[in-house]
């Protein structure tokens, strides 16, 4: 039961449900449904996107690319529906390109065994490049489709389409990684690469498919922010990937792999956007909503650090 | 009677040859940050006019780098081009490249904001964009009867170009009706920051009628916003500022949008100004230390006046001529010393 309450997981919960509670005395709109379902629709993409990079930081990976990724996604779904008329058409654009760029990711992580923070570093700095090739201007919705909108802005049952979106995709995460030999997997990668290798695992070929899925993910997760937009733009999405990284190591996930739940990435960011909600509800400068995370984000390898030490 | 006209025909030659004056062959600008729609129109402004002055012109984007800034001022002066038009990085950072244009005996103009030692400048005046703005707003707000406008500004609070522009609009609004900013919220000028911070504001207070953003990302992530919390938008007036790209004319030409007022600022007429100024300058004319833009509240029934907009293509083309008719002040009612 004690090992219970010292779990990761319930700290974070218990840190969340005091800071929901400080920001309810403060100011009671927090807790009406317009501010949850505010807080729960930014949460979503981020949440999308972190499922992925749960997967990665696990196995030992990291994806600074993401963010570029999901501003080109806003670009080309736009771009493709304006042109054809079809939210078919254009979400498969979307999950070509979103496929290509996770396997090309991969292959330069294992292949050319350059280091993935590198790697994605580059890539980040490529697709920030070629989206202004691709279109020097924001690609604004001309193609004017109800579902589009509905994506990003609709609700079912008052709860925020983006948040069904998360919950839809929620229940793969959790059951991949906690109950299959594959979840496993990742989880020895990136714990013993060595020791996974000699019992049969194939290394690369898991990290292939966690750049993969991550870079899927974001196609969907900048599908959703094109829609809340209605504007494919380049430049959005600016800094989403060290919001999305500092939010899963906060969640527990391992900066050097070996470890993660889906359910930590959940309340990492569930708690760095309820930080931020606070910050505007308080009316502090919002120039705290991008100093937050960058604390947090070394807390969290900090204590990181200290729990694998204790371990050993 | 031959002799008269040859006289008549050697005077006027020669009077034209002494007052007319030569255009520059080859002018360089460096823009702070190419790749945003503002400046790709302030280019296309600059290349029109040159276009038509068969003046050469090349453009370098200094992508928010003064040290690039700076390596390719000095490109453009070993390139001996006859006139140096920039838009600063920093004011700070432009003044050793003012000292050595200087030195070099390079003219220089710059865009948008002032620096020390500098000649002369073309740009808009933020506080008097943001109040034809506010004006047009609480004109709208008396017509439909309201009394007061409860404002949500979509500002960058950072700069002080920004922080004018919702000053003015503030101003002219409380000229019509009581004026109540309930949020001041930082969007960093992007339309996805934007959504974010209005989604978090509109669910503490969405007891407004008015949304004010900075530039046209900041309006329509406002906008964004309001409609993903599904607030009705009946009485809802929206103010963007900049006409920057498309994106105003898109959302203002749609049935039934709260979107009703655009701060527009011309970027392309700020382009064509700018190399008229730089050729004064270049020929020696009295040039302003600060060459006011014109900027003027578009709205829905008089934007065609200056753009004619292609929806189905998505292109503007803008109307040079009726935006340089459009009445501008000689200097600005408020600057950022005045803050």
């Amino acid at each position: 039961m004690l090992k219970y309450f010292k779990s990761n997981e319930s700290i974070l919960f218990f840190l969340l449900i005091i800071l929901c509670i400080f920001l309810s005395f403060y100011n009671p709109q927090f807790y009406s449904i317009q501010n949850i379902n505010s807080i729960l629709r930014s949460s979503s993409t981020v949440m999308i996107v972190a499922f992925g990079m749960t997967i990665l930081l696990t196995s030992g990976e990291v994806d600074l690319s993401v963010g570029a990724l999901m501003s080109f996604v806003t670009v080309i779904v736009m771009d493709v529906i304006n042109i054809s008329g079809s939210l078919f058409l254009g979400f498969l654009a979307v999950f070509i390109f979103c496929l290509m760029i996770g396997l090309i990711n991969g292959l330069v992580r294992t292949m050319l065994n350059v280091n993935s923070l590198i790697a994605t570093l580059a890539m980040m700095l490529i697709l920030q490049g070629s989206v202004y090739i691709y279109s020097m201007a924001a690609i604004y919705n001309t193609h004017l489709l109800p579902f589009f909108t509905f994506i990003g802005q609709g609700f079912v049952f008052k709860i925020p389409m983006p948040v069904i979106i998360m919950l839809f995709i929620l229940p793969f995460f959790i059951f991949l990684l906690n109950y299959t030999k594959y979840g496993r997997y990742f989880t020895a990668i990136g714990s013993n690469p060595s020791s996974s290798s000699l019992s049969g695992i194939n290394n690369n070929k898991f990290k292939i498919l966690g750049f993969v899925i991550t870079s899927l993910l974001v196609g969907v997760a900048g599908i959703i922010l094109a829609s809340l937009m209605d504007t494919g733009q380049q430049g959005s999405a600016k800094g989403f990937e060290l919001i999305v990284i500092a939010a899963v190591l906060l969640g527990g996930t391992s900066f050097k792999g070996g470890s993660g739940t889906v359910i930590g990435t959940i309340l990492g960011i569930l708690i760095l956007k309820v930080i931020d909600n606070g910050i505007i509800l308080m009316r502090i400068p919002q120039e705290f909503q991008l100093v937050v995370p960058g604390v947090i984000l070394i807390l969290a390898v900090y204590f990181d650090t200290l729990r694998k030490e204790k371990n050993v | 009677m031959k002799i008269f006209s040859w006289l008549m025909t050697v005077i006027v030659a020669s009077t034209l040859s002494f007052s007319s004056f030569a255009n520059p062959k080859k002018i360089g600008y460096i823009v702070n940050y190419g790749t945003h729609e503002w400046y790709q129109n302030v280019i296309f402004g600059l290349q029109s006019r040159a276009d038509e002055l068969g003046i050469d012109f090349e453009v370098m984007d200094a992508n928010l780098d003064i040290n690039k800034q700076t390596a390719m001022a000095e490109d453009f002066m070993t390139k001996a081009v006859d006139v140096l038009i920039m838009t600063p990085v920093n004011e700070e950072g432009v003044v050793p490249i003012l000292r050595k244009a200087k030195a070099d005996g390079t003219p220089v103009v710059l865009e948008g904001n002032p620096a020390k030692g500098m000649t002369t400048l073309f740009a808009i005046c933020d506080y008097d964009a943001g109040y034809k703005a506010g004006d047009a707003v609480g004109r709208i707000l008396v017509s439909r009867g309201e009394t007061e406008a409860r404002v949500m500004d979509v500002g960058l609070p950072l700069l002080s170009a920004t922080v004018l522009r919702s000053l003015g609009f503030m101003e002219a609004i409380a000229k019509h009706v009581d004026a109540v900013k309930v949020h001041e919220l930082d969007g960093s000028g992007m339309i996805d920051s934007s959504v974010e911070v209005a989604s978090a504001a509109l669910a503490a207070d969405s007891n407004i009628n008015v949304i004010y953003g900075i530039n046209d990302g900041s309006a329509l992530g406002g906008l964004q916003a309001w409609r993903a919390a599904g607030l009705p938008e009946n009485d809802l007036i929206v103010a963007g500022t900049g006409a920057e790209g498309l994106a105003f004319l898109n959302e203002m030409t749609k049935e039934n949008t709260p979107y009703l007022v655009e701060a527009a600022m011309f970027p392309e007429g700020v382009g064509y100004t700018g190399m008229n100024l730089a050729v004064d300058l270049f020929n020696g004319v009295d040039v302003p230390e600060h060459k006011v833009t014109p900027t003027l509240a578009l709205t829905v029934h008089n934007y065609a006046n200056y753009y004619s907009f292609d929806k189905a293509g998505q292109t503007r083309q803008i109307n040079f001529e009726n935006v340089a008719n459009i009445p501008t002040e000689t200097k600005c009612t408020k600057y950022a010393s005045d803050l």
